[in-house]
């Protein structure tokens, strides 16, 4: 039972991370489909830090890849108001592609010094209590929030809707660096093309799951991970196939959205703010 | 005038150059850097490039299963001779390819099906497995060894067989527990189904994940691990005991040297099937090149009893023996020898006989010892 709940902590921290980040851009109006990719490529550059600097400068240079991969989302999704799906789903190819072509040369090589996954879980938690406050208790955040409900509202206030975008881009891609740092830095020490495994879409998944709110991001993100343990802590013990157990998150995340009906998704989320319109 | 002249022999010369050369291109299913499958057949081909001067090679990676088709057409439109493809899923394709393109001649990894220009080709871990077993067996505290598996295939179900019975060979009362993370390759749920084992009292795992995860999310818990594919020892060097290691190589070189002395056609390839193991020194056991077991963990395995024939041996000089048994050109040893029963109690491989090819690769049945789901097990 310890053991579980440990699991689902420390599995679900890299998809509270990732989904915090993509939370962050969605409750400003703009859908984030490149996860997956800012993930494996931060999951690279906190890799080849490490090795070159240590652990620490490895999580610092994670964290500015993912704010730079994020400001570069919104260089389409935000400022030449492209379609944000196809923007995200090109950065998500994009990250995953240049990660494994850069990380060619840092394959089959292990990690001298793994950051523990505990210091990480804790810092996703107190991330999540943050983020929560930032929204609901700052200015800016409030301005956040309105961007994705009301662009207008925050233009007519004087204030840069794009700008705002950009900010959640930004600051949301700084924690999708983090989730990626924890994969190659802590959770599984080194480096293998692909190592996300599809983390960041379960992350995506995560923010509707939790209705845009970052505590229950929290909640879901642990339930997921307790869920995965238990697919092999169960697997044999109990008369249910494994392949059901493995399909148990995705058929789970079905039926929480199928049974929540109207989602409360930001009144504004995918859609490119142009003034006067 | 002369610009022509030039021309002319040059091209002549390339036309030349290139005549002398033959060209063998590989499809691979995944990206060369995965560290497992792909990872190794690459480098078989690099090791077959540098030992044969004649030959020239080309590759794709992660070529989606159902693409196999367009990616041959443009292999042959370039001038490939030989195609080698590297997945299963591939085999249909291949096929039809090859009677589009009836003078080119392909091999088929961990294929069932032939054509006059289509062979199979494998090389297999099942002794390595077997010996593997035997060491983890006399590591075990708990009596429960781990193994994450991906796929409940016969390659995978034979191979835990091995594996099981070679533990039960040390310590008779000794568990496999299986956990099928049904992927060639999720670092994710290699890990958490790790830590399920390693809940329920693992204390030694072998796996087929083509990464290092498990080896690595087991030493943190000082649980000792077997290596698989490639060698992983650095992963975890106090931790690592030995492993599962693929020379393709020695697959791609015979292939390649039968098929420019003319052994090889495009007309006789029907029987040609390798299912190559270690007396072809296609497969290696160890943790790293040349290393058959850790030297950390020697004293160990030499301190272990077994009871072979009612007589006790140390552990450590049975792998070693049964090592040199099966590396013969005739091996005088091998796991799958009957009598062995499933673990219904069912007999399988009747005594005084090895199992035949086509029982291997068609293996459903589990091992006495297996414990865990296991789809597709006879009644």
């Amino acid at each position: 039972m310890e053991e579980a709940l440990l699991r689902a902590v420390l599995f679900g921290t890299p998809i509270l991370l990732a989904g915090l980040g993509a939370l962050l851009a969605e409750r400003s109006g703009v859908v984030n489909l490149g996860v997956e990719g800012m993930m494996a490529l931060a999951a690279l550059t906190a890799f080849a830090a490490a090795q070159a600097y240590g652990p620490l400068p490895g999580v610092l240079a994670a964290l500015g890849v993912g704010m730079l991969s994020g400001l570069f989302l919104g260089l389409f999704a935000v400022t030449l108001r492209a379609n944000q799906f196809v923007a995200g789903l090109a950065v998500a190819a994009l990250g995953l592609g240049a990660s494994g072509l850069l990380g060619k040369r840092y394959e089959g090589l292990p990690l001298a010094h793994p950051l523990p996954e505990g210091g990480f879980a804790l810092v996703g938690a107190v991330l999540a209590l943050l983020v929560h406050l930032f929204l609901t208790r700052t200015r800016t955040g409030l301005f956040l929030r309105s961007a994705g409900e009301n662009p207008k509202a925050v233009d007519l206030f004087g204030v840069s809707v794009d700008g705002v975008r950009y900010l959640a881009l930004g600051l949301g891609g700084g924690l999708i660096g983090l989730a990626g740092a924890y994969l190659s830095l802590a959770y599984r020490p080194s480096w293998t093309d692909g190592m996300t495994a599809g983390l960041g879409w379960v992350a995506i998944a995560l923010v509707i799951l939790a209705a845009w709110h970052p505590l229950r991001a929290l909640l879901g993100a642990y339930f997921f991970g307790l869920l995965f343990f238990l697919q092999f802590r169960l697997q044999g013990s109990v008369p249910i196939p494994s392949e059901a157990f493995a399909a148990m998150p995705y058929l789970l995340v079905i039926l929480v959205l199928a049974l929540s009906g109207r989602s409360r998704a930001p009144k504004a989320l995918g859609q490119p703010f142009e003034r006067g319109r | 005038m002369r610009r022509l002249v030039l021309g002319v022999l040059a091209a002549l010369g390339l036309a030349l150059g290139q005549g002398d050369k033959l060209k063998a291109c590989f499809i691979y299913v995944g990206p060369v850097g995965d560290a497992g499958w792909t990872y190794a057949h690459d480098v078989g081909r690099k090791k077959a490039e540098a030992a044969l001067p004649w030959l020239e090679t080309r590759y794709v990676e992660s070529v989606p299963e159902a693409q196999v088709v367009p990616v041959i057409d443009r292999f042959v439109r370039e001038g490939c001779r030989v195609i080698f493809a590297t997945s299963f899923g591939y085999m249909d394709g291949v096929l039809e390819a090859a009677k589009k393109y009836p003078d080119v001649l392909f091999a088929h990894a961990t294929g069932i099906k032939r054509a006059p220009n289509v062979a199979t080709y494998m090389a297999d871990f099942y002794q390595v497995y077997y010996l593997n077993g035997l060491a983890a067996g006399a590591l075990t505290k708990t009596g429960k060894v781990g193994y994450v598996a991906a796929f409940p295939i016969p390659e995978v179900k034979r191979h835990i067989n091995a594996f099981a019975l070679g533990v039960r060979a040390v310590r008779p009362d000794a568990q496999v527990l299986v956990r099928w993370i049904n992927a060639w390759y999720d670092p994710a749920k290699a890990r958490e189904a790790t830590e399920a084992l390693l809940a329920q009292g693992a204390d030694v795992f072998a796996f087929t994940e083509d990464t290092p995860t498990v080896i690595q999310t087991a030493a943190r818990k000082g649980a000792y691990s077997f290596g698989h594919y490639t060698p992983m020892l650095k992963f975890a060097p106090d931790h690592v005991v030995s492993g599962q290691i693929v020379h393709w190589e020695v697959i791609y070189i015979d292939f390649l040297k039968k098929v420019k002395e003319g052994v090889y056609t495009p007309k006789n390839l029907q029987n040609v099937d390798y299912f190559w193991l270690l007396q072809h020194g296609a497969v290696e056991v160890g943790a790293d090149y040349g290393v058959p077991i850790n030297p950390k963990h020697v004293p160990l395995l030499k301190a272990a009893q077994m009871t072979v024939e009612g007589k006790k041996v140390p552990v450590y000089d049975r792998i070693m023996s049964l090592l040199e048994a099966m590396r013969r050109p005739n091996p005088t040893f091998d796991p799958f020898t009957g009598p062995i029963k499933d673990r219904k109690g069912v007999v399988r491989i009747p005594a005084g006989r090895k199992a035949t090819l086509n029982e291997l690769l068609t293996m459903e049945w589990a091992a006495p010892g297996v414990v865990g789901d296991w789809p597709g097990e006879p009644r």
